[in-house]
């Protein structure tokens, strides 16, 4: 009995795939379409994932704290005595100046993210070193020695050379010589920057002696990151106190915004297509309903046809599943996003190559299946019930 | 008796403004391994009469027996594997699919029974065979001529070698020469002890020598002249 009933969804799935040959233009143009819009589907969540993961697991070598003076609204340098306040604060293992700021390069219509840090102040600074792809991060008695992000190398095109030249405030030229270049792993964050010793960011941007734009905060243990920001919030009053945890969590909410505003867009997308497929399987066309009669006449039940027309969607979504998801894999990471990097990376104008690997877990699979394969299953099986009840005698009678 | 029917009426669309009284009070028995005709104008009611015969649907009233079952009381998916297991059906203009190949064609009664496809290759060359039309098997329905066209719907027919055949004006659209070749192998079932129920108009059909009985139908009802 068994036996007969498996033999028999398999003759009913036999019939599908040939009658899915028989239609072969109309079906491999709604497979097409199909797979097109879960590509873009599943691209973004995939990119979106990707993004977060990367970001997450860059930003684990970030300050815990990091403090930023700020005056009615905003930001100005901080004062290096402000160091002497947190003295007192139990827990915090070591407080770090840095000087950054953006720098518009006019010649390359680029902008650049400079950062002077005190890298041998840093507690476990020469960790740091780990980042870079070749080369060491400038110590501070290396005078004009900076570490470039991937595209600012490119960007620079200095045809072998390793020096290159920025204008200070006063327009006259500071020239530096490149040390190292980070690692590709790290262009989410590194990308646009450069990293010079805290001196020399003082001289480019011409800032005052005694002010930096931010202090970084390490602390003994990360269990108390919101204790000890607590108290620094009340040591400090006019400072800004970015936990670590709250940068992450701004990231998350970046990629997650840009996310869900184009996956609206093409959850959009999805509901036309699901709405033609709807209108589509409840017209029958006088060949389909006498094709239908035929059937119930030669003993198929109103349950077979239901069975032909399921595993024709389910043959057809699940092919159009596997294509628009693997074409989304080979784009994310062969491509890099490349249709989405505009909508996913901001404004940057040297946008990041990023080499993203998603991570493919069951979950994200489910929700991407759940948003396109179900929804199609349903708008293509519940209206072919209408046409399995053709009735079997309007095969007679001519 | 393999068809029996006492009293039985049809009327669609019972109860609505566009209510059809098709068949009244038909009375009709058909014995194993003979042949009858049902003859009538259209619209007479042979068609639907064939369709209570064939286990489409039951009669609105009255007692309907086929292969020793009664209808009124079979659900409708009841009815539907009663037919596949005691009735073949040769339809006017055979109602071929012209993109299935002569082979799928013939085996479809075959698929929702479960059956193997090397059985079903098996019972459907046998039947090529029979009808000398192995050379087509692979052909598309759709590119062969009428003559073959009519021995597939045949084929098709008793695949799942049903005890009765039921033809709804199959000649309607033959002409003289298939249309005797056509009897010519109705009588060759019956003499193999199919029972056969022809709906025609046709005198080709109804006055051949084959047909043991022709029972007249007009405005629903058995005309006894």
């Amino acid at each position: 009995m068994a036996q007969a009933n498996l033999e028999k969804q398999l003759n009913i799935l036999d019939y599908a795939l040939s009658s899915l040959w028989r239609r072969r233009l109309k079906s491999l143009s709604v497979l097409l379409v199909f797979a097109a819009v879960i590509f873009l589907l599943a691209s973004f969540q995939m990119v979106t994932q990707a993004l977060s993961d990367k970001a997450k697991q860059v930003l684990v070598h970030t300050p815990e704290i990091t403090l930023q003076k700020m005056s009615a609204g905003r930001q100005e340098g901080i004062p290096l005595a402000y160091r002497d306040k947190l003295a007192g604060i139990f827990g915090i293992r070591r407080v770090v100046p840095r000087i950054w700021g953006y720098y518009f390069d006019e010649v390359r219509l680029a902008n650049y993210t400079v950062m002077g840090m005190a890298v041998d102040e840093m507690p476990e600074g020469n960790r740091l070193d780990a980042a870079l792809a070749k080369g060491a991060m400038p110590g501070p008695d290396e005078q004009g020695r900076v570490v470039v992000g991937h595209s600012i190398s490119k960007a620079l095109d200095l045809a072998g050379r390793n020096t290159f030249s920025l204008f200070r405030p006063d327009l006259s030229l500071k020239p530096f010589a490149i040390s190292g270049e980070f690692s590709r792993d790290t262009d989410i964050l590194t990308n646009d920057l450069i990293v010079m010793n805290l001196a020399d960011a003082r001289d480019l941007f011409g800032t005052p002696n005694g002010l930096v734009t931010d202090l970084c905060v390490y602390v003994a243990n990360p269990k108390e990151i919101d204790t000890i920001a607590k108290k620094i919030s009340e040591a400090l009053p006019s400072v800004r106190v970015l936990t670590r945890p709250q940068i992450q969590k701004t990231y998350q909410v970046v990629f997650g915004w840009r996310s869900g505003f184009g996956s609206i867009c093409l959850l959009s997308a999805l509901a036309a297509f699901v709405i033609l497929a709807w209108d589509k399987a409840s017209g029958l066309s006088p060949e389909e309903r006498r094709e239908i009669a035929i059937l119930k006449v030669l003993g198929w039940e109103t349950s077979d046809i239901l069975a032909v027309r399921f595993w024709e969607s389910v043959i057809v979504s699940g092919l159009a599943c596997i294509v628009g998801m693997t074409a989304a894999y080979i784009h994310v990471v062969y491509f890099a996003a490349a249709l989405f990097r505009p909508v996913l990376m901001g404004w940057s104008v040297l946008r990041p190559e990023l080499h993203l690997l998603p991570r493919l877990a069951v979950g994200d699979i489910l929700l991407i299946f759940a948003f396109t394969v179900i929804p199609y299953l349903a708008a293509t099986v519940i209206p072919a019930w209408r046409s399995a009840t053709v009735p079997a005698d309007s095969a007679l009678g001519g | 008796m393999l068809i029996e029917l006492s009293g039985v009426s049809k009327i669609y669309n019972q109860g609505r403004a566009n209510e059809v009284r098709a068949l009244s009070g038909i009375d009709l028995t058909v014995e194993q391994g003979s042949m009858v005709c049902l003859k009538g104008p259209s619209g007479s009611g042979k068609s639907t009469l064939l369709a209570i015969i064939g286990c489409i649907f039951p009669p609105t009233s009255g007692r309907a027996a086929i292969a020793g079952r009664q209808l009124a009381r079979l659900p409708d998916r009841f009815l539907t594997l009663h037919r596949r297991e005691t009735i073949g059906f040769i339809f006017q203009r055979f109602n071929i699919l012209p993109e299935l190949t002569v082979l799928e064609n013939i085996t479809l009664p075959l698929l929702p029974l479960g059956v193997a496809p090397k059985e079903r290759k098996l019972r459907a060359q046998e039947l090529l065979e029979r009808f000398g039309i192995t050379h087509r098997a692979l052909f598309p329905a759709g590119q062969i001529s009428g003559g073959e066209l009519q021995r597939v719907a045949i084929a098709r027919a008793l695949i799942n070698n049903q005890p009765i055949i039921l033809a709804d004006e199959p000649t309607a659209h033959l002409d003289t020469t298939l249309s005797r070749e056509f009897m010519e192998i109705m009588l060759q079932l019956k003499e193999a002890g199919k029972t056969i129920v022809i709906a025609s108009h046709d005198p080709l059909v109804f006055e051949h020598p084959a047909i043991d009985r022709t029972v007249t139908i007009k405005d629903g009802r058995i005309h006894v002249p």
